[in-house]
């Protein structure tokens, strides 16, 4: 079949604002919008760029908007977005070149959450594991989930807002250790977490657990963090 | 470096994010609605003549209903999830049982504002 692909594009060396470019391509239906991408980047345009590394889904490189919407282009399939397709940047984040963005912000997030265990008691009398039961390890396993896409960040009018709001990949990265029985952080993310550019943000529109091509339940994780602060309670 | 992250209103508007982002944005005309009806309200109180007039006039009536009530009850389900956040996973039930209540209390409300219009 044949596809039409309107990409947005904006080379910093050359345009003042953004532009797009059509193309025509054969593909099947089978194809990905990833292997479209490749198509044209390949044959008709090789100045095109976009990010992209496992195409398999994995490594989170390859989100941005595909008509209107936003996914991985290598889990996207043409038979589900059709034969007119438009694809565009990621929102809320500055454009560096055709559909990159600069990541910057969203990882600065993060960061923030302090996304590393932190356990500063003694190791156990064997001095191996920390253990944890099944119901434990299941408490948190939704947010292990997560591949940094950015999917759910950028689709959130908050974040579009402003992007000093943490956003809800970074809450899940916060939701990851917050609620692990092992981990000893959970009250000082908490309080990052219950300042002005935290949780309170979310005014759950949804977008993000839309977006999340993991179907993490986002929207849930986050009010799981609120009300944890609120009570105080981790179970 | 890039160009300017800003995203704009329309661009906004223009993302399609499903029902739940309907009723975000459903919710944001619905509390400037309310907004305007507490302002008309004070002015009238106030003894403006032209926030009165409008005040009385059954088609602004009609889209402050239709507009606030929406607000009040999207409002009450996002605290219920809110409250109960194990009930989030069932949030598009949560929207079509909020949509059910506020056609019934919405359209009852509206034949209250047109009956008494019609002087009833
Ligand atoms: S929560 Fe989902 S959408 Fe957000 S960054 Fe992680 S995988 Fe991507
Ligand atoms: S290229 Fe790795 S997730 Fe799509």
């Amino acid at each position: 079949m044949e596809v039409t692909v309107k990409i947005f594009r904006y080379n910093p060396e050359q345009d003042k604002r953004g532009h797009y470019e059509t193309y025509k391509v054969e593909a099947d239906e089978n194809d990905r919008v990833l292997d479209v991408l490749e198509l044209i980047k390949g044959h008709t345009d090789g100045s095109l760029a976009f990010r992209r590394s496992c195409a398999h889904g994995v490594c989170g490189s390859d989100a941005m908007r595909i008509n209107g919407r936003n996914h991985l282009a290598c889990k996207t399939l043409i038979r589900d977005v059709g034969a007119n397709i438009t694809i565009e940047p990621l929102l809320g984040l500055k454009v560096a070149k055709d559909l990159i963005v600069d990541m910057d912000p969203f990882f600065d997030n993060y960061k923030k959450m302090l996304p590393y265990m932190i356990n500063d008691s003694p190791l156990p009398a064997d001095g191996k594991e920390r253990l944890q039961s099944p119901e434990q390890r299941a408490r948190f396993d939704e947010s292990t989930k997560c591949i940094m896409c950015a999917a759910c960040t950028t689709s959130c009018p908050s974040f579009w807002a402003s992007d000093e709001y943490y956003g809800p990949a970074a809450i899940i990265a916060a939701h990851r250790f917050i609620f692990d029985s092992r981990d000893e952080g959970a009250s000082e993310r908490l309080q990052v977490l219950s300042e002005t550019d935290g949780v309170a943000r979310c005014h759950t529109a949804f977008n993000c657990t839309n977006a999340c091509p993991r179907d993490i339940h986002i929207t849930q994780a986050i009010g799981e963090v609120k009300l944890a602060m609120v009570t105080g309670k981790l179970d | 470096m890039g160009l300017n992250r800003n995203v704009d209103l329309l661009t906004g508007l223009r993302y399609k994010g499903q029902g739940p982002y309907l009723t975000f944005i459903l919710h944001r005309i619905g509390g400037s609605a309310l907004f305007i009806f507490f302002t008309l309200y004070i002015l009238t109180l106030a003894g403006v003549e032209f926030a009165h007039a409008l005040f009385s006039n059954a088609l602004v009536q009609i889209v402050i209903v239709v507009l606030g009530i929406f607000h009040a009850i999207n409002g009450l389900r996002i605290t219920i999830l809110d409250l109960f956040p194990k009930l989030i996973q069932h949030y598009r039930v949560a929207i079509n049982i909020e949509w059910a209540v506020y056609i019934l209390i919405c359209g009852f409300a509206i034949f209250v504002v047109l009956r008494s219009a019609a002087g009833g």
